[in-house]
């Protein structure tokens, strides 16, 4: 289980907070996304996570351990793609194996089971730009599987796709995240996506941030889109919606 | 500690991001008709060049360029076997020095940001001194020696390499690098894995600059004084008032300095630049 626990951080660059005593938890192997107007602190919460910033008090655990005293807990997907121009599909989804330095046979077959995975096993051997946006965004997925770990950190992974795209790269992650048993944070603007996808839905509140107010998702582990239209969901989205636009007047 | 990235690194991968693999095809003209286009205008030049030659009528002043290519066909046997081997050491050697030394410098300040601030003005200054000017030091330190004139080429073009492989290095995109730190990359993987390789395009163009330059630097301390070399058979030349064999060493110069390029793009090309 992942958990913060009274965290308080400050960028270097403000006086003031942005959290400020903010505690949240994910059971091993939910779907939760995270969601809050903009400049709430979203992508903070993952580079507290990934150890790109530290917390000024409070603790961050993964299963009960310092996240200081671990490595390879978390496996982060960016907003953007992020491949490197000048590997191949299949050495960009080796990359963290490679980091890791995993014998070379054995980064190049789970790298192929990945991309089979994600369904891009014949564009092993083709270069990024080669590629359309959404394979972009699945091989980063791959790549992001490759890091090994049981947590899954996704930041906006479809914001930058078109609308049909993006729906059905959130049906193939639904379907992704029921096979693989992975715990998922999945961060979003999206209301709609963060409904169709999570268990649990955490909105991030207040300036600084001093807690989460936590709505759970009315919906099965399989889901459909037409589900959506039901009407505690239709409900739930409303004070999505509701929330995020106080917020964002404060 | 890994150096941190700054809004104008940001900028800088903007911008690099957008360099040629961004290009629209419509928007370059194609390979064969920019050829046609640079040889029919070289063409011009030397028909030109030939009717001004003619119009003067003294060779010593303007020799025509048909007269140049006589004057190297006549001393082929003095060009080829004697003056060009010299100066291609010289260039071999001072192009590669100059490259490993600029390529060091890069990296060192790329590494530590204390060195970059310590050894950025000092490389300045050694730019805003005329190579003319100091290279007779040179020759008074060292002779009219082959080191002596290494030297010179070295001074000519490291710089560039350095400003340019430093850029280059600059140019990382800062998402990608913490990217590689989720991954729990080290310093010297991030350097091997990204920062090299986003480093590349711009460490091929100081190369295509560099490479000219060497050819350049080698005659220009060749001219200050050397037993043998291209410089020292155009100097002599213009001591004996022999205009056409002044220049007959510029033709020999100029394509040695086009061929060390062409093999240059060859490399860049099978090497990564495709990738961008």
């Amino acid at each position: 289980m992942l958990k913060f626990e009274n965290v308080t951080f400050t960028y270097k660059e403000s006086h003031e907070p942005i959290f400020k005593e903010m505690s949240l938890r994910a059971e091993r192997g939910s779907f939760v996304s995270i969601i809050g107007a903009s400049g709430s602190g979203k992508t903070t919460i993952f580079r507290l996570l990934n150890g790109l910033e530290q917390p000024d008090a409070g603790m961050i655990t993964v299963d009960g351990t310092p996240i200081s005293e671990l490595s390879h807990y978390a496996s982060y997907m960016p907003q953007q793609d992020l491949l490197f121009p000048w590997l191949t599909v299949e050495k960009n989804v080796m990359l963290p194996m490679t980091v890791q330095k995993l014998p070379k046979a054995e980064c190049k077959k789970k790298a192929l089971e990945m991309l089979e995975r994600v369904g891009l096993s014949e564009w092993a051997g083709h270069y990024p730009k080669e590629l359309s946006g959404g394979m972009r965004q699945r091989a980063s997925f791959a790549r992001t599987l490759c890091a090994g770990s049981d947590l899954l950190l996704l930041d906006e992974p479809f914001s930058a796709l078109d609308s049909i795209t993006r729906i059905s790269l959130q049906e193939w992650l639904l379907k992704q995240w029921s096979e693989l048993n992975k715990t998922v944070l999945f961060i979003t603007h999206d209301v709609e996506e963060a409904i169709f996808l999570s268990q649990r839905i955490l909105v991030l509140t207040g300036h600084p941030v001093t807690g989460l107010r936590e709505f759970t998702v009315p919906l099965p582990k399989a889901r459909n889109r037409d589900m959506l239209l039901q009407p505690d969901i239709a409900q739930l989205k409303e004070e999505l919606i509701a929330l995020l636009r106080s917020e964002a007047k404060e | 500690m890994i150096r941190p990235i700054s809004g104008k690194n940001k900028a800088m991968q903007e911008a690099a991001d957008l360099r040629p693999g961004t290009e629209r095809a419509g928007d370059r003209i194609t390979g064969r008709k920019r050829t046609v286009l640079s040889t029919g205008f070289i063409l011009a030049l030397i028909v030109l060049w030939q009717l001004i030659s003619m119009l003067i009528g003294k060779s010593f002043i303007l020799p025509s360029p048909i007269a140049v290519l006589e004057s190297l066909w006549e001393n082929r046997v003095e060009i080829f076997t004697v003056h060009f081997p010299a100066t291609l050491k010289v260039v071999v050697y001072g192009g590669v020095l100059s490259v490993v030394l600029g390529a060091a410098f890069a990296v060192l300040m790329d590494w530590n940001e204390l060195i970059e601030r310590a050894l950025y003005p000092i490389l300045t200054l050694t730019q805003t001194i005329p190579v003319m000017c100091i290279a007779p030091a040179f020759v008074l330190w060292f002779g009219y020696t082959v080191k002596m004139r290494v030297i010179v080429v070295i001074l000519v073009n490291f710089f560039t390499v350095t400003v340019n492989l430093y850029d280059g290095f600059a140019s990382t995109n800062p998402n990608r690098q913490e990217l590689l730190q989720t991954y729990g990359a080290s310093r010297w993987q991030i350097f091997t894995l990204l920062r090299m390789p986003t480093a590349l395009p711009y460490f091929f163009t100081a190369l295509k600059v560099a490479v000219p330059w060497s050819v350049v630097g080698a005659a220009v301390a060749e001219w200050l004084g050397a037993p043998d070399g291209l410089g020292t058979y155009s100097r002599a030349c213009m001591m004996n008032l022999d205009a056409a064999g002044l220049l007959a060493p510029l033709i020999v110069l100029t394509a040695f300095a086009l061929i060390l390029n062409l093999i240059l793009n060859l490399i860049e090309g099978v090497s990564g630049g495709r990738f961008f």
